[in-house]
């Protein structure tokens, strides 16, 4: 048995790593700049000081999420792509240096074409010019902030002559003309050392351990010994159960996440309770009564609930029942009580219980239809068997040959079920979370994933699974409570 | 005793017709039994009037006649809308920009909703009751359910609608099938202990997958993003090249395994747990819930569309598929005509295709029905909480989605969620009625 689950939780390991990789995938490529959002920074317009300020707060908020880093211990693209494009700030930036070097494949020019706008962009930020020219200017600004983003021939050039425009329009510019005239010969000189096909060559690039993935996992503080004065850790990973910092409120992942959690299990227990106090008798009942009309009008009836989507059922329960235009039955359930967020966990649930039951019940009805469906199922299966006939043709009590032996051998299905609990109380069910804005994991992924906050939904992916697994186990080892024919010791892999 | 004597092709071929007999009327007891259960088989005919209704949408609901009689001349707007919407034609100078209901016609057959989801009727916005008093012409120009905040018709948005809903669950468990069954039939023909690969050809696949995929969708990764913003078509077309650049490289690789086999160390056999390696494959995809793991893909995408959405739900949902069938095959390989087949020296690809697959599909037919029901349930999920379906797609999700916004309109909550619960319980019940009819402890 011990062996059993050791051997279990040791292939855990290997779909752990996958899960990790997958979620990494995901959010890396969800689209936007975490640091842009959290800055919330306004366009490079402004003020030289602004300027400089700003994309100082830029990096230094990205060194302190971590970003700043590579992705991943090592990286197979083709020849094209640099190694040191990490470095590049900006998200935008980066991607259209990305497209250039594998238009062109001459890196050293396009580097040297990035630093050349930067070059011309700082030089301009130094320039004051007088009030007539005020808007060329301003457009001056707008069009060299736009060549950072722009990957595409035709639209350079026309940017490129846009600026050629204003610069040789006045005298005013003459201190920045001899950085454009620099800019132009960079663009002449990346078209004509272009080597295209150079993307066709794979290219293998290795990074090591201080990348994003492995301080997330394994975090970057020592694991033994003294952490080295002076020097700014990440943290301590994922393992040593640090979750990092969530972006939008800068609080760490664990206690945003704990928050969230009281929510979403107290509304999961509570439905998972009722469903399976309800259900398992229902499905008794339907089993046994099999062939009723009674039977058939509950097995229908049932059959309907299933099939009901929750977040229809929860938009008609608030449309008709919360106030608004018809009855008046329950508050809105837009809020949760009057009490503040601050105060503690007991009085604000006392405080909401009564806002909790139409949650609680579209979370409830179509899991416990599910249920008493799959109850009847196996216990149909059981009373065809032998040994119930036996049982009966012994004169026991037919509540006896249910209830004491049909039910034991009918759980096995049941328990099955019992192990998407567990992923379930922590994802608890987004639609309604979202419907009657409870402050749930599902609420809290769905905000994290539009407002990219990857840490959240990070933690929240990986908890997910690894709950799943434990559940799938428990299922297992739960199996062979309920039926010990089946064992784990000998012949089963 | 020299009658009973029979070559072993004979014996086979005997042996497969009597097997492709009763498989025929296998099927039968399956239509028959399938056909006792009368709400089966009316949901049956509510699916097909459900696709009908997809199919003729745009002659049911749109703002363009049927037919017109416009200075001296008959036209078809109807039909050539759809012309034009494919590319292949183009509207004449007079139908450019321009209100159909407003021109002057001699004679005029109107679609039965003279409405396309997308119009704004401006003297009936704020979301119009249908029991209320509208502003319109006619009964003709009546909004039967009702409209929305900014005067669009629901009636033209629910029959709109359908076509969305059925095209989704029809792509993604097609795309869900064609992995299920692929992953599921490999692993449960193969086992762990059936494929033998020499070292050569596992070194030489390895390789031309990476490649593959490294020149198939690495390099390509611009061009397809390019065609991504092109439309659906293009996204096809360089899928398609995608792919064949890695079959290519792998029918190459294939082709060098079999020059190289005849070296010493190389040729040696090695057998490869295929078993193993998909059936953790199938644990990490159950170990997210699906709809997790939906919305979080379909945040990542930058530009959201219909097509991907199908296509991110078909990735997720193949694994109930694949189960069945790798239990199934599990159970099939076991039997004699697999193993007469393999004794015969038929290859594996011609047994697995030909006799081991048709005979595992039936309860794969459940899983697909009751897979659309979820796909479906998803993508109504997904409208609702505007994630991953482009804002301008008007879907039964959507469309209740607005019900929030304003909770008087009772006619947006109520009408799209029956539809979406009608669709979800009919193919629940199909798929009810498969599992019936194909058990076999009823087969009697």
């Amino acid at each position: 048995m011990l062996k059993y689950i050791l051997t279990r939780l040791l292939i855990f390991i290997p779909t752990l790593v996958a899960i990790s990789l997958l979620t990494f995938i995901i959010s890396i490529n969800t689209p936007g700049d975490p640091v842009d959002s959290m800055l919330n920074q306004s366009s490079n317009t402004g003020q030289s000081s602004d300027k400089l300020a700003s994309e100082q707060a830029y990096i230094e908020q990205r060194a302190k999420l971590g970003l700043d880093k590579p992705l991943f211990y090592f990286s197979f693209t083709n020849a094209t792509y640099s190694d040191t494009l990490y470095r590049v700030h900006k998200k935008s930036h980066r991607e259209t240096l990305e497209k250039l070097s594998f238009k062109y494949g001459n890196w050293p020019q396009i580097a040297n074409y990035y630093s050349l706008i930067k070059k011309f962009e700082n030089k301009l930020f130094l320039l004051t010019v007088s009030e007539d020219l005020a808007e060329d200017f301003r457009k001056l600004k707008e069009f060299t902030n736009s060549l950072y983003t722009t990957a595409d021939e035709k639209t350079a050039s026309t940017i490129i002559s846009n600026i050629d425009f204003i610069v040789n329009g006045d005298r005013e510019f003459i201190p920045v003309r001899p950085n454009f005239t620099a800019l132009q010969k960079a663009i002449i000189s990346i078209v004509q050392n272009q080597s295209p096909h150079q993307h066709y060559i794979p290219k293998f690039i290795w990074y090591g351990l201080d990348n994003q993935y492995h301080n997330w996992i394994f975090g970057d503080e020592p694991w033994f010994g003294q952490k080295e004065s002076g020097k700014i850790y990440m943290g301590k990973g994922f393992l040593r159960g640090d979750f990092g910092t969530s972006y939008k409120d800068k609080r760490p992942v664990s206690s945003v996440l704990w928050d969230a959690l009281q929510w979403t299990v107290l509304l999961s227990t509570l439905s998972i309770i009722l469903a399976y106090i309800v259900a398992i008798p229902l499905g008794i009942k339907t089993a046994v009564d099999k062939g009723s009309k009674t039977e058939k009008s509950i097995t229908a009836t049932l059959f309907m609930l299933y099939s009901l989507p929750n977040f229809w059922i929860a938009t008609l329960l608030i449309i008709f029942l919360c106030g608004g235009d018809y009855l008046d039955l329950f508050p809105p359930a837009f809020s949760l009580g009057k009490l503040p967020e601050s105060a503690p966990f007991w009085d604000r649930f006392i405080d909401t219980s009564h806002r909790l039951i139409l949650p609680v019940f579209c979370l409830t009805y179509a899991s416990f239809a599910f249920i008493s469906r799959q109850m009847r199922g196996g216990m149909l299966n059981v009373i065809e068997q032998d040994f119930i006939r036996t049982a009966r043709a012994k004169g026991l009590k037919e509540n006896t040959v249910i209830w004491k032996h049909a039910l034991r051998n009918s759980l096995i299905p049941i328990i099955t079920l019992f192990a998407n609990v567990f992923p379930l109380a922590i994802s608890g069910s987004f639609v309604i979370e979202f419907i009657f804005s409870i402050p749930g994991v599902g609420k809290l992924t769905l905000e994290a994933l539009t407002a990219r906050n990857y840490p959240i939904v990070y933690t929240v992916l990986m908890f997910t699974a690894i709950l799943t697994l434990i559940g799938n186990l428990v299922a297992d080892l739960l199996y062979a409570f309920v039926d010990p024919r089946i064992s784990f010791s000998s012949g089963k892999k | 005793m020299t009658e009973e004597i029979k070559d072993i092709p004979t014996i086979i071929e005997e042996r497969e017709s009597k097997n492709a007999g009763a498989s025929e009327s296998y099927w039968q007891i399956v239509r028959k039994q399938f056909k006792k259960n009368k709400l089966a088989v009316w949901s049956l005919r509510i699916i097909m009037l459900f696709a009908l209704i997809a199919l003729l949408s745009d002659f049911i609901a749109n703002e363009r006649p049927l037919m017109c009689t416009y200075q001296g001349n008959t036209y078809f707007p109807v039909f050539k809308g759809i012309a034009v919407d494919w590319g292949l034609s183009e509207w004449q100078d007079e139908f450019k920009n321009i209100t159909w209901k407003d021109l002057e016609f001699e004679s005029v057959i109107w679609p039965p909703v003279p409405y396309l989801p997308q119009n704004l009727d401006v003297l009936n916005s704020n979301s119009v009751s249908p029991m209320d008093d509208q502003e319109v012409e006619s009964t003709r120009w009546k909004h039967w359910l009702g409209t929305d905040e900014i005067g669009r018709d629901v009636l033209s948005g629910m029959i709109h609608g359908t076509k969305t809903a059925l095209l989704v669950g029809l792509i993604s468990m097609g795309i869900a099938a064609l992995i299920g069954i692929l992953m599921g039939s490999l692993a449960g023909y193969f086992g762990d202990d059936k494929l033998k690969m020499t070292v050569a050809s596992i070194i030489l696949n390895v390789l031309a997958l990476f490649f593959g995929i490294f020149y198939g969708f690495g390099n390509r990764s611009y061009t397809l993003g390019e065609a991504m913003a092109e439309g659906m078509g293009s996204v096809v077309v360089e899928l398609l090249i995608s792919f064949a650049i890695i079959i290519g490289l792998l029918l190459l690789a294939n082709l060098f395994a079999k020059v190289l086999s005849n070296v010493p160390f190389l040729s040696k056999k090695v057998t490869i747990p295929l078993d193993i390696i998909i059936s953790r494959l199938i644990e990490i995809m159950v170990s997210v819930p699906t709809l997790f793991l939906i919305i979080s893909i379909s945040a990542t995408v930058e530009k959201p569309s219909v097509a991907i959405v199908m296509v991110i739900i078909g990735l997720t949902s193949w694994t109930g598929i694949a189960r069945f069938m790798r239990a199934e095959l599990l159970r099939i390989r076991r039997l004699e005509y697999v193993e007469a087949a393999k004794a015969l020296g038929y290859n594996e690809l011609r047994t697995i295709v030909k006799h081991a697959i048709p005979n595992a599909l039936s309860p794969v037919l459940i899983a697909i029905a009751f897979g659309i029901a979820a796909a479906i349930l998803i993508e109504a999920t997904l409208s609702f909480i505007g994630i991953g379906m482009p804002a301008e797609e008007i879907t039964w999700g959507s469309m209740l989605a607005m019900s929030r916004q304003t909770p008087s309109a009772w006619w947006l909550a109520i009408f799209p969620g029956l539809a979406i619960f009608i669709t979800v319980t009919v193919y629940n019940l199909v798929g009810e009625g498969l599992t019936d009819a194909i058990d076999p402890k009823q087969k009697k």
